[in-house]
């Protein structure tokens, strides 16, 4: 059901989950991101990490998406993060004032 | 100011079709020698037209067309033009772009972001409700290229 488009590998480390997302996250792989999240989003005693090293391209359809994930982490009271952001979509990230809901709690 | 060319593309109003658009776009922008940074700004801000136009403009029983045209205009300007003929955009002016800045979590929500980032990544968005909706987005070549 993985598309080319947007690929994911999970890796679960000791209370850790780590999602590597590849390539374009667009409203055509919305679902697919969707539906990949949310058992993980679930899992409140492990720690959620999307690894954004090879995301090559996100707009409002992606940064609400994880919009959502953050919102249903914080109801958990689950720690959620991003980590290796390229600096083009960190620069959404600060544009559209996300930055601050994407950092793990650090020992969480 | 000289119109250097137009170029124009019909799409579905599905989805599938936006990355075809800004693979289109990166092709002209390229072209034009925008920087790696100005093409980056550009396909989001025209994805979030597109998206938009999927999402917000037609009956999802009847799907309609997107017309996105690209104008080259004085060589260093590029002018895209992303238009639906579906419901009107009504309110246009009330619409309040707003982001996360200042909010905590338990007021954000996902939504809304498509046309502030439109703004924020364009130097003009211009937007026009008659019988469907124009959006007029346009962005001048900064970087002078040296050759
Ligand atoms: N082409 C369109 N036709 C009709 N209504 C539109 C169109 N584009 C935008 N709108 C209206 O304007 C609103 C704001 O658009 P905007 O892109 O800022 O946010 P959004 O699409 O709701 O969410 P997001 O872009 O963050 O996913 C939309 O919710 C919709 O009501
Ligand atoms: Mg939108």
């Amino acid at each position: 059901m993985q598309s080319e488009k947007l690929t994911f590998q999970t890796e679960n480390l000791d209370g850790l989950t780590v999602v590597r997302i590849a390539g374009e996250l667009d409203l055509e792989v919305a679902s697919q991101m969707r539906s990949v999240m949310e058992p993980l989003m679930e899992l409140s005693d492990r720690k959620l990490v999307l690894n954004l090293r090879d995301l090559k391209y996100i707009d409002s359809t992606g940064i609400g998406i994880l919009i959502s994930i953050v919102k249903a982490r914080h109801a958990r009271n689950a720690p959620f993060g991003v980590e290796e952001v390229p600096s083009t979509i960190q620069k959404l990230f600060d544009m559209t004032g996300i930055t601050p809901f994407l950092a793990a709690s650090p020992n969480a | 100011m000289r119109n250097d060319g137009t170029v124009t593309l019909t799409v579905p109003a599905k989805a599938e079709f936006v990355d075809i658009i800004r693979l289109t776009l990166y092709g002209i922008a390229a072209k034009m020698k925008f920087s790696f940074e100005e093409i980056e700004d550009m396909k989001v801000a025209v994805s979030e037209a597109c998206n938009n136009a999927v999402l917000h403009a037609y009956d999802h029983s009847q799907p309609g067309q997107i017309e996105v045209s690209f104008t080259i205009m004085n060589e260093d300007r590029l002018q895209i033009a992303v238009s639906d003929s579906g419901v009107s955009f009504e309110q246009v002016t009330d619409r309040t772009t707003s982001t996360l800045h200042g909010k905590s979590i338990d007021e954000i929500q996902s939504g809304g972001l498509g046309l502030y980032l439109m703004q924020a990544l364009m130097d003009e968005v211009e937007i026009r409700s008659n019988q469907g909706t124009s959006v007029i987005l346009t962005k001048r070549r900064l970087a002078q290229e040296t050759v």
